[in-house]
């Protein structure tokens, strides 16, 4: 039997969404041409499905910071940070990660996914316990599996799910840590991080907060939900990424317990991989600065934001949230609408993403707009103009056609 | 007096109809992915039912050795017993 027999779903799945133009699955991205426009499909489309929330891809000192460190120190650093991969650059990076929650340790990682990876495997051994929501990120789910804790999952954003579980470990909830996000990115919704925080101190368990999608958005210095919500002083750790609102690739850990420290001895997805680039780890220091200081650039973002969620809601659609964020998803009925409404928006010049089941929560069908910092009043129009015409053709018969 | 393992399956039987009230009466014996065709959110919000129930956390490596209803009733018993000496 070919070991290739199992994967026959997911190539039957991926061909039904292939047909005219571009794929919506890996869309091919032609050029980048700044932080909000690229090509796609020989055309120049505006850009809302990336993570870019704050824009600064395009950064003139963050370029400079790269390319500086590019002449300086080499294109790699084709070693561990056991071995030959600690420059000064990442120590530095550390210290300022550190020092912009005035916390005592940071640690940085290649990626976002090594860096829940690391954490959780790192920090839970045998005889710990990992409590996660139920709709926690991959890299948190395979961060328990790369653990040997006892690994639980409770109800999506249900404090009171996780109280009832805390409570049946006894004296044990000592050794369980509670791993939330800031902003879950499918759906775009917010934990209630206050109930979540009492909960956590009623036990007396270990709190991680995954600020991935969060850091850069929300907080007076951009450090995430935790700051906004006034609970940092009772998050244990945060974990993010280089890769959305900083604008590179890699990831971190901070924390307010200096024995992070020990995690570089322990940690399997640190120690046994290349440390990041000194380019990437330059301009992820300008990006962190401009993050901090960025309270006009997130002015803008909740602008965008605002303006998108009340246009879409006036047009009917069904969001995925409540509380408006970075990430608008509209809920559609089923995978061909879904598929035709992508569609429809990138005939109108806007990509955005199409996710469907499995990668979605509660097997939902979405279209996700995703807002950034440089993005002006005139492209969010342009967005909300693309999803009305979709409401007014009801969409299209030609594309759902093809979706089928 | 009603032994571990009935008290389990009761507590399936009440999160079926709950998590998955379409499914009339499923095959115990059926293979809950290829058979009844559920898919892994459906599992999930079906062990959640059957954890308020019996009130206890099945840890998420349980659930990857279980293929049918019978494996988790086993498999939960099995638990429950351990966890009483």
């Amino acid at each position: 039997m070919s070991i290739f027999k199992k994967f026959a779903a997911v190539a039957e799945a991926r061909s039904e969404l292939e047909g005219d133009g571009p794929s919506a699955i890996a869309t091919p991205i032609d050029a980048v041409r700044s932080a909000t426009r690229g090509v796609i499909g020989g055309r120049e489309v505006l850009l809302a499905g990336t993570n870019n929330y704050m824009g600064l891809t395009f950064e003139p000192d963050l370029i400079k910071a790269s390319q500086d460190a590019l002449a300086r120190s080499g294109s790699g650093t084709t070693g561990s940070r056991m071995a030959n991969g600690s420059y000064d650059g990442h120590a530095a990076l550390e210290r300022e990660l550190a020092a912009a929650y005035d916390w005592p340790s940071a640690i940085v990682f290649s990626t976002g996914y090594q860096a829940n990876l690391g954490t959780l495997s790192g920090l839970a051994a045998d005889g710990d316990f990992l409590l996660v929501d139920a709709d926690s990120h991959a890299s948190i789910y395979d961060g328990c599996r790369l653990s040997r804790a006892q690994t639980v999952v409770f109800r999506h954003n249900d404090p009171e799910n996780l109280d009832r579980r805390l409570s049946r470990l006894g004296d044990e909830a000592s050794r369980a840590i509670v791993v939330v996000e800031g902003l879950y990115s499918m759906l775009g919704d917010q934990p209630p991080l206050e109930a979540f925080v009492e909960v956590k101190k009623k036990h007396g368990a270990w709190l991680i907060v995954d600020e991935a999608h969060s850091f850069g958005v929300f907080g007076e210095h951009g450090l995430g939900l935790s700051e906004q919500a006034g609970v940092l002083d009772d998050v244990d750790f945060v974990v993010g990424t280089f890769s959305k609102s900083l604008a590179g690739i890699g990831g971190f850990c901070v924390s307010r317990h200096r024995e992070l420290e020990l995690l570089r001895l322990a940690s399997r997805p640190y120690i046994f991989t290349a440390s990041p680039s000194p380019a990437v780890i330059a301009g992820t220091r300008v990006a962190l600065r401009k993050i901090i200081d960025g309270r006009s650039l997130r002015k803008q973002l909740h602008r965008n934001i605002d303006r998108l969620y009340a246009g879409a809601r006036s047009l009917g659609f069904e969001l995925g949230s409540d509380t408006p964020g970075p990430v608008a998803a509209i809920i559609l009925p089923d995978r061909a609408t879904a598929l035709a409404h992508w569609k429809g928006l990138l005939a109108s010049g806007v990509y955005a993403n199409l996710m469907i089941p499995p990668a979605t929560p509660a097997g939902l069908n979405l279209l996700r707009i995703s807002m950034s910092a440089a993005h002006t009043d005139e492209d969010v129009d342009q967005i909300l103009d693309g999803l009305g015409a979709m409401v007014s053709h009801q969409a299209p018969p030609d594309l759902v056609q093809s979706a089928r | 007096m009603s032994t571990t393992r009935d008290r389990v399956d009761r507590a399936i039987g009440q999160g079926l109809k709950n998590a998955l009230p379409e499914l009339d009466r499923p095959d115990r014996d059926a293979v809950l992915t290829s058979d009844i065709g559920l898919d892994s959110v459906q599992i999930m919000n079906l062990v959640m039912e059957i954890e308020d129930e019996l009130d206890i956390s099945i840890p998420i490596d349980v659930l990857a050795e279980i293929r049918t209803l019978n494996q988790l009733a086993e498999r939960l018993t099995r638990m429950i017993d351990e966890n009483k000496t």
